[in-house]
């Protein structure tokens, strides 16, 4: 029983952790690109070229192997519990 | 109010730096001397300091407790100087699969490596022993006993362990602090302050819109004041 309240809470925990963590990760990214757009945008781009910019960018980004990365919080927790169990017992 | 803040920081750090060492790993060298189980009634206080029934079992309001005891190499200032004996009881519980995260369950097995390494003739056979938890003799509190190691070849009762696990913790710990006051930089950055921009903006407007109408209302009132005389 104490497993499965383990499982359930610790399931919950890493969600919200994941939910924030990638949000943090798209505003980072997000503001590097304004960032590089900032510097070198192209003579005469207007609002829509930055838009579109941006777009291609964090589009990039959302198939990227950073944001697969972020599924690593499901990964290490349970890896460094078996190794801890392992150890103890 | 900066006094306050001071206060309430300073009490959330000393509760998390008592918390932290309550439940992180220490090492005693110490040898054994015995091991025994007493039937034992938890107070309402003291059941706080306990773990819970073997983690197969059923919990009931008293139940067995083994113990291990032992002599020890007194430790000082968190085991940086290390001097004389004294005598320690270690309790040997399952810490089951919640809380603490030791995920400790072979308190039996444990208890016979106990009985294994007794010691009570000269020369004295030393082991490590891990734990975590205090001793407190007027609230009858063990530290928990979490596993048993023997020495380096050839160290003796002043083998100093050093605390590899504590450090990457305290690291992680640190490096945790850090990520979350990063994020929450760019949170405020990206999201909070452009909205209290906006609703500033918007503040202002307002206030411009007010002062203009208070402006026509006071020359329309103004046109009822009488004109100065020719």
């Amino acid at each position: 029983m104490r497993f499965l309240q383990l499982i359930v809470l610790g399931f919950v925990a890493l969600t919200v952790i994941y939910w924030l963590v990638s949000i943090y990760s798209r505003s980072v990214r997000r503001e590097k690109l304004e960032n590089s757009w900032a510097e070198e945008a192209p003579e005469g781009a207007d609002e829509a070229m930055r838009d579109a910019y941006i777009a291609e960018g964090m589009a990039k980004y959302e198939n990227g192997l950073r944001k697969k990365l972020i599924l690593l919080i499901y990964v290490i927790p349970p890896v460094v519990t078996a190794a801890i169990i392992l150890a103890i017992n | 109010m900066r006094n306050i803040r001071r206060v309430i920081r300073i009490t959330i750090f000393l509760v998390l730096a008592v918390w932290l060492h309550y439940v992180l790993p220490q090492r005693d060298v110490a040898r054994v001397i015995s091991t025994e189980v007493i039937r034992t009634d938890f107070t309402s206080f003291n059941r706080l300091f306990y773990a819970q029934a073997d983690t197969g079992g059923a919990e009931q309001p008293t139940r067995d407790l083994r113990l291990i005891n032992t002599e020890r190499v007194n430790t000082y200032l968190f085991g940086l100087i290390r001097a004389g004996r004294e005598t320690m009881v270690y309790r040997n519980e399952d810490t089951g699969w919640i809380y603490p995260p030791y995920f400790k369950f072979d308190s039996s097995d444990l208890q016979a490596e106990a009985a294994g390494v007794i010691s009570t003739a000269e020369p004295h056979d030393w082991v490590v022993i891990t734990h975590y938890g205090w001793r407190i003799r007027w609230l009858t509190i063990y530290p928990n006993a979490v596993s048993i190691s023997p020495l380096p070849e050839g160290a003796g009762p002043e083998y100093r362990p050093f605390p590899w696990v504590n450090i990457v913790i305290y690291a992680a710990m640190l490096g945790a602090v850090f990520f979350a006051r990063a994020m929450w930089r760019q949170f405020r950055e990206r999201t909070i302050d452009p909205l209290t921009d906006r609703v500033e903006h918007k503040v202002d407007e307002v206030n411009a819109g007010l002062a203009e109408r208070r402006s026509r209302i006071g020359r329309w009132l103004d046109s009822w004041k009488s004109k100065p005389r020719k």
